[in-house]
């Protein structure tokens, strides 16, 4: 239980969950997560995302009264409840999800560009090349990888305007009138937008490197809330400019939208949209690499330079065995929908289960204070 | 070297007295002098290395006195000699040092191992100067010399506080370099002190001729394009870090003192930023970052854009850039390798060069050579005009040492550019930024306020807000006192005057 505690100079002060949170909540998701909503809710599909919004604050809210009671990582929170073998497998997977979630954004955000940019640009130089980065920052620990996500938010949020500028085309009866959907088609949407949505769970890695880590509850909850905003608004745009035949054509309407934006020295928008994008992506997939080789480090008390010699070459070589969209769309909804269950059924059983002990142990607790 | 040698003699010999050591120092250095001065209380030897000694002092104030003292006794020697700070000495290592720094040594003439060093260095220094390399155009213009004495005199002449306190040490095996700490007692950080005076003694070269050298010594971490301590040839400069908490060394003989801890953003203020008004200062900062943001990018995206993404370019534009770039034989990336390599060319020649033929030179070959390979075939205009911006806009840095490194920063980015158009620059652009984040200057966080993200710094780093904003100093440096001033309590219940009301 000696390596639960970081060191105080490797942790991060509170308001840094407000970057972790909202980081990596705004991944790839964000370039084409209207279709999905869009193909349940249709128009109200808006409404899915705020509700999808509130659920994942739920499921934030009941993770933080988890980890403020034990005031550690998952690791030692499996272990504790589960006890050391249950606890480690549980941990295990968690961490493979985690690794896994890295990989699918690596592997979607190089589809993107090979679409978008470079179409005979091979896989493996990309992931290559990742490797080799990921490896760098890895090296300088949570600190950097908390700073890049401070960076990754900061940076491309200039960009964020120009999402807006599409409504120059908006069409409002599209939205009118609201509520042609009934309850379910609006929950079925919120179901499909919590995939993008998925992200708070790494705080399960990263509590105990926040100082004061009570505290970062409100700006986890903000970053949450940021990101809501910004789904909502893009939600917002997309069904304005978009018609509902059009969106369920296109992959990423984001980027299709950001075609349109033009000014006097540069068109074709969304290439520059594009490189920002490299630069969300990269603290998230930054983040996923540290959780999952930091749990590894806790599962099986090795090093986790070393759990990363592994782990980065098999980083490298996993993007390249999904070559088509079809392959790649498959791996997407089977991870993001591990994520969903993860953040709306796992936390919450975790919850109860946590719950349930502290009853049990309840009266022998009174009695010791 | 010549204290070295004498030195490592010295220890292998001990038994060999101090007049017969200056003796042999006679006979192995032409410029070594034993000057026999007859009185009439005894007959005296000077010994003194030549050049290093001011005669007036010499004839005024040591020989003149000697000779004219009537009955002076040996022990009164130090009240008839005029010069400051004499004092007796035995120690035969000691007395050699001092020599070799502008002592004169003053013994009877009976072979005696002890007697009186007086001071009498010669000082040839050139005038305090205009600022050359740090230029501004407001503000005190007054530069540091040669001299440690005459830097630090500027100096405190800035802070004339108690609190203002040197330390000095001697660094450089050889050369044994006089270096002067300087900091503000109560304000500075004793952590950072204290790791620059343990890095300065560990120091082990042999010759420290310049403050930048001995820097580069010290800096946490070599493997860097970035320099982590700023370098400034004004004293007002020096005296504002001071006052922040940071700390200052000069080494004797160099121009320059060097500031530590420093961040990324230092190297892009100058001090003329607090002489102007806020939103001009402002202003000007943000063109600075927008020009070094341009020195960097605008080569690269060129290459970017024309190699890979003409698409982005709108149809106007393109037809013009097709028809600048339809002569032309090479890939946009030789064509900007070639051009770029022009420009530092001429930049290093213009600043190797004699000044007169140098300006020439520079005009010249800017003009002639832009405009040849122009016609030539060999570049486009359009790459000779972002060239010509880029390599202006890298001039835009207050510190030299940051010009440099955006110089050669932007050759990496070209270079990835032209493997992956704008991924290899987004991608080369992230790899920087982890740089920077991994870099620390004396231990302090090199991208401060960014990393860790501190906002209440930003209103002096990023922006220059009115002075009524500093009222802390920057938590950068971590300072023992964390106000500036008196710390003020609000005052309460008091809201500013409506209209037509005034205070009473």
């Amino acid at each position: 239980m000696m390596s639960s505690q970081p060191p105080k100079y490797v942790q991060t002060p509170p308001f840094s969950a407000f970057f972790l949170v909202h980081a990596m909540q705004i991944g790839v998701g964000v370039l084409g997560f209207q279709r999905v909503v869009m193909e349940a809710s249709g128009y109200d599909a808006w409404m899915s995302v705020l509700f999808a919004g509130v659920g994942v604050s739920v499921s934030i809210w009941l993770m933080y009264i988890i980890l403020n009671t034990y005031e550690a990582d998952i690791v030692t929170i499996h272990k504790l409840l589960f006890g050391s073998l249950i606890g480690n497998a549980l941990s295990l997977i968690l961490m493979i999800y985690f690794f896994v979630v890295a990989v699918v954004i690596l592997r979607t955000f190089i589809e993107v560009l090979q679409v978008w940019v470079f179409y005979d640009l091979q896989t493996w130089v990309l992931s290559v090349l990742a490797a080799v980065f990921f490896w760098f920052a890895l090296n300088g620990g949570f600190r950097l990888v908390a700073g890049l996500c401070v960076f990754g938010v900061l940076f491309p949020s200039g960009l964020f305007i120009i999402l807006y500028l599409p409504l120059e085309y908006a069409e409002i009866n599209n939205i009118l009138p609201i509520l042609q959907h009934n309850f379910q088609e609006v929950a079925l949407g919120a179901k499909e937008t919590i995939l993008a949505y998925i992200g708070p769970e790494l705080l399960l890695m990263a509590y105990p490197f926040i100082e004061r880590a009570r505290l970062s509850h409100k700006w986890a909850q903000m970053g949450h809330a940021a990101t809501v905003y910004i789904y909502f608004s893009v939600m917002v745009v997309s069904l304005l400019f978009y018609s509902e035949m059009q969106i369920e054509r296109l992959i990423w309407p984001t980027l299709t939208m950001l075609k349109i934006v033009e000014f006097p020295f540069i068109e074709r928008f969304e290439y520059v949209g594009l490189f920002l994008w490299l630069i969300v992506v990269t603290p998230n997939i930054a983040l996923c690499l540290w959780a999952s080789s930091r749990g590894v480090k806790r599962i099986f008390s090795i090093r986790q330079r070393t759990a990363l010699y592994v782990m980065l070459p098999i980083f490298a070589t996993l993007p390249t065995f999904f070559a088509d969209r079809q392959g790649i769309e498959t791996f997407n909804n089977a991870v993001s929908t591990f994520g969903l269950y993860i953040l709306i059924g796992y936390l919450p059983f975790l919850f109860i289960i946590h719950q349930l002990k502290r009853w049990l142990k309840g009266g022998r607790r009174n009695e010791t204070n | 070297m010549r204290r070295w040698f004498y030195r490592n003699k010295g220890e292998k010999k001990t038994d060999k007295t101090l007049a017969e050591h200056l003796e042999k120092l006679k006979k192995a250095s032409g410029d070594f002098e034993q000057y026999v001065v007859e009185t009439n209380h005894g007959s005296f030897v000077l010994s003194y290395y030549d050049p290093l000694i001011d005669k007036k002092t010499l004839s005024e104030q040591v020989i003149a006195p000697l000779k004219l003292a009537g009955n002076t006794n040996w022990n009164e020697a130090a009240e008839v000699i005029w010069t400051a700070e004499s004092q007796y000495m035995q120690d035969k290592d000691r007395i050699l040092d001092h020599l070799a720094r502008g002592y004169i040594f003053i013994r009877r003439h009976n072979g005696e191992n002890s007697g009186w060093l007086c001071p009498a260095k010669v000082e040839h220094e050139r005038e305090i100067n205009v600022p050359e390399v740090e230029f501004s155009v407001a503000g005190p213009q007054e530069s540091f010399v040669e001299g440690l004495d005459t830097n630090l005199f500027l100096i405190r002449k800035r802070l004339p506080v108690a609190e203002l306190q040197v330390e000095k040490m001697r660094v450089g095996t050889t050369t044994q370099t006089d270096v002067a700490i300087i900091y503000l007692k109560g304000v500075v950080n004793e952590e950072n002190l204290q790791t620059v005076r343990q890095r300065l003694q560990d120091v082990t070269y042999d010759h420290i001729q310049d403050t930048n050298q001995l820097a580069q010594m010290i800096q946490d971490k070599t493997l860097t394009l970035f320099p982590q301590f700023v370098n400034t040839e004004r004293p007002d400069r020096v005296a504002a870090i001071l006052v922040e908490g940071k700390i200052a060394f000069i080494s004797e003989g160099s121009p320059e003192a060097v500031t530590a801890p420093a961040t990324l953003l230092e190297f892009f203020s100058s001090l003329e930023d607090y002489y102007l008004p806020w939103y001009v200062a402002t202003f000007i900062r943000f063109l600075r970052f927008g020009a070094v943001a341009f020195s960097i990018l605008a080569t690269p995206i060129y290459v970017a854009v024309l190699t890979y993404h003409y698409e982005m370019i709108p149809k106007d534009l393109l037809a013009t850039l097709v028809a600048s770039r339809s002569n032309i034989p090479f890939p946009p990336v030789i064509e900007a390798l070639f051009l770029e390599f022009t420009i530092e060319l001429l930049r290093e020649a213009g600043a190797r060069l004699p000044s007169k033929v140098g300006q020439t030179i520079g005009i010249v070959g800017g003009i002639v050579i832009g405009q040849a390979s122009v016609e030539a075939g060999l570049t486009s205009n359009i790459l000779l005009i972002v060239v010509a911006l880029a390599a202006l806009a890298s001039f835009t840095t207050p510190v030299y040492q940051m010009g440099n490194t955006i110089r050669i920063l932007r050759f990496p980015f070209i270079l990835a550019t032209a493997f992956m158009g704008l991924i290899g620059l987004a991608v080369t652009l992230m790899f920087t930024v982890i740089h920077l984040m991994k870099l620390t200057s004396l231990g302090r966080p090199y991208l401060e306020p960014f990393f860790p993200l501190r906002l209440t710094d930003w209103k002096d780093a990023v922006l220059r807000l009115p002075f009524s904003f500093f009222k802390d100093r920057p938590q950068y440096t971590r300072p023992k006192r964390r106000f500036r001033g008196p710390q003020k309590h609000k005052r309460q219940g008091q809201k500013s005057p409506d209209i037509d009301e005034f205070y009473q």
